[in-house]
């Protein structure tokens, strides 16, 4: 093989090569042709598919038990919630809960002591799949919690539990999850860094409106999606714990995952990189002394090109889910374009992101957890905001505001008329409600009376913040002003 | 002697999956029947001298100028698929028959499945 001209010399063109490292012959059993490459290596099918539950279990099993063994078989200490938003993995994740753990075998000669026996039963004593419905937040787009419920009920272990997003402003599903009540109802001027909050009493809203009005608001296109998937992820864990489970499980797969981790770091997230992959939570309000609640994904060594082969060859329907990026050019469209490209090409650096990030852990830890979010808040961050940006156009630093900017609005700390909200946030929460465009905001006109999901206001209960509002104490000229129309004159005056 | 008119044309099955079919009239499967030899660059004329046999990438072209109703960004990049849609032939990763090269035979099964409805 020459290296001259490919267009007159066919032989100096270069081979292309190929995907698979070796042979076509399945690498496991070495027996049968394979099927499927999966980052250069070949599978066939009858391998591939125990691989696959392999894969999955090597990542769930060890979080079962509150020890981390499963000598004496798997014991967990509460339900289980599925969370399921119709997409390729959790499809496949609920195939393979199904398939691993609730299996029943049709011969009954194995069935020893019946199919109610202990033996006999699932490793959890209830599972729960809860599906989040996010067409109100995003109009235009189909409701599918039909499509989804036909799915879900094709698996008769599980209990199906549908939410829709605008649960999130709806205060009587708080009560019903259990959600602390507050004695004021919170809104929050969002047009201003300092996020001042402005108390409101409480009084019956509508959910979908309220969801809309805290969309619109929202600064920037990326910050969209950072919402919507912040507000399913607390009402999945809010469910979760309301359904007493010790097991939260999401279908995000590696390539989902390595998505989620750039797209989280992008956007500031860098301090919960650990959270994205695997957390323990539990509500910053809570009564009696519950074990907190294991999220996990153990689709996390999965690609989605194994899922896809998986679901395909298990005759999987997926409902689909809809894509709500932020538009091409938001953080998350941009960031998965890149992924989705870097697998095809380079399938082997996609899992590198995720075992990298999973390497990374913060330099210092941190007691406090984000009003908004309920992870932890890494500490001084406003700080460290304030030091190192130009966030203002009426900052002494610039020479005059660009051509677009036409309200240059002073935002010095003093001319705050309440509580600020900016402490009480992390980083990627605060850059989401308060970020700005170059090319100018997104946010609707409306954005100084913002209403707040409903777990934000008893966080601050326990804070000062509403003994704040609820009672000062007056000064005395202020008192003798208020009265004074009621008092005698001096005698001596 | 083989009867030419027999080798003048593949019979194909095609399955959509993952959302691709939304893109092809909302149906999963179709069955189609493409030339057994091909201009060497798609869209030139057909001549005797410059030909090739039909494979994945003359199909993938058909595909989008035949059967294909919006949307093409959405199924074809940079003269292939698109990142994120697997292709099987006969159940098998294309990656595993050479990808578009791959020569296609009369009756085999080309199955697109899109991955792009996340996780």
């Amino acid at each position: 093989m020459s290296c001259g001209n490919p267009v007159s010399e066919e032989d100096s063109l270069m081979l292309r090569r190929t995907k698979y490292d070796k042979t076509r012959i399945c690498g496991k059993c070495r027996t049968n042709v394979g099927n499927v490459v999966i980052r250069h290596a070949v599978y066939c099918k009858e391998c591939f598919l125990p691989n696959i539950t392999t894969k999955f279990k090597r990542i769930l099993e060890p979080t079962i038990n509150v020890n981390g063994t499963r000598k004496k078989g798997f014991k967990p200490t509460g339900n289980l919630c599925v969370g399921f938003t119709g997409g390729l993995g959790s499809t496949v994740l609920l195939d393979l809960i199904s398939d691993c753990y609730y299996s029943t075998p049709t011969n009954e000669d194995v069935l020893k002591g019946g199919k109610d026996h202990p033996r006999n039963a699932g490793v959890w004593k209830k599972a729960t799949v809860c599906y989040v419905e996010i067409c109100n937040a995003l109009p235009g787009t189909r409701d599918r919690t039909e499509e989804v419920r036909d799915v879900v009920e094709q698996y008769k272990h599980f209990d199906f539990l549908p939410l829709r997003i605008e649960n999130a402003f709806d205060d009587m599903w708080w009560e019903k999850v259990g959600g602390q009540r507050s004695e004021l109802s919170l809104k929050v001027d969002i047009g201003n860094e300092e996020l001042v909050m402005i108390p409101q009493p409480i009084e019956s809203r509508d959910p979908v409106a309220a969801l809309l009005a805290y969309i619109s608001a929202l600064p920037t296109q990326t910050a969209v999606p950072s919402a919507i998937q912040n507000l399913v992820r607390l009402l999945l864990l809010r469910t979760a714990w309301s359904t007493d489970s010790s097991h939260l499980l999401l279908g995000t797969c590696l390539t989902s995952l390595s998505v989620s981790l750039i797209s989280s770091i992008s956007q500031g997230g860098g301090f919960v990189v650990r959270e994205e992959a695997q957390e323990e939570w539990q509500p910053t309000v809570s009564s009696g002394s519950r074990r907190a609640i294991k999220v996990v994904r153990p689709l996390r060594d999965i690609g989605m090109k194994e899922c896809a082969i998986w679901a395909w060859w298990r005759g999987l329907k997926v409902v689909g889910k809809e894509s709500f990026l932020g538009g091409k050019q938001g953080i998350g469209a941009l960031t998965k374009n890149f992924i989705v490209g870097l697998e095809r090409d380079y399938p082997s650096t996609v899992s590198t992101i995720a075992r990298t990030c999973g390497k990374l852990a913060p330099k210092d830890n941190s007691e406090a957890i984000c009003l908004l979010c309920e992870r932890p808040a890494q500490p001084g961050v406003q700080d460290w905001k304030a030091r190192i940006s130009i966030r203002s156009f009426a900052d002494p630093g610039l020479a005059s505001p660009p051509p677009h900017a036409t309200n240059v609005v002073s935002n010095k700390t003093d001319d705050l008329s309440g509580p600020s909200l900016t402490p009480y946030l992390c980083y990627p929460c605060h850059t989401t409600l308060t970020s700005r465009s170059s090319r100018g905001s997104t946010a609707s006109a409306l954005v100084n009376s913002t209403p707040l999901p409903v777990w934000v206001a008893p966080q601050l209960d326990g804070k000062g913040i509403v003994e704040e509002w609820g009672s000062r104490k007056m000064e005395r000229s202020d008192m003798k002003q208020s009265i004074s129309e009621f008092l005698l004159p001096d005698e001596d005056s | 002697m083989s009867d030419s008119s027999e080798s003048a044309s593949v019979s194909l099955k095609i399955e959509f999956s993952g959302g691709l079919e939304l893109l092809f009239s909302n149906q999963r499967s179709h069955k189609l029947k493409i030339p057994a030899q091909v201009p060497k660059t798609y869209g030139d004329a057909a001549s005797d001298s410059d030909n090739k046999p039909a494979d994945i990438t003359f199909l993938i072209h058909y595909l989008r100028d035949n059967l294909l109703k919006e949307r093409v960004e959405l199924f074809m990049e940079n003269g292939t698929v698109r990142p994120g849609i697997l292709v099987l032939v006969n159940d098998t990763d294309w990656e595993l028959e050479g990808e578009g090269d791959y020569v296609l035979k009369d009756g085999d099964e080309v199955v697109f499945i899109s991955t792009l409805h996340g996780g």
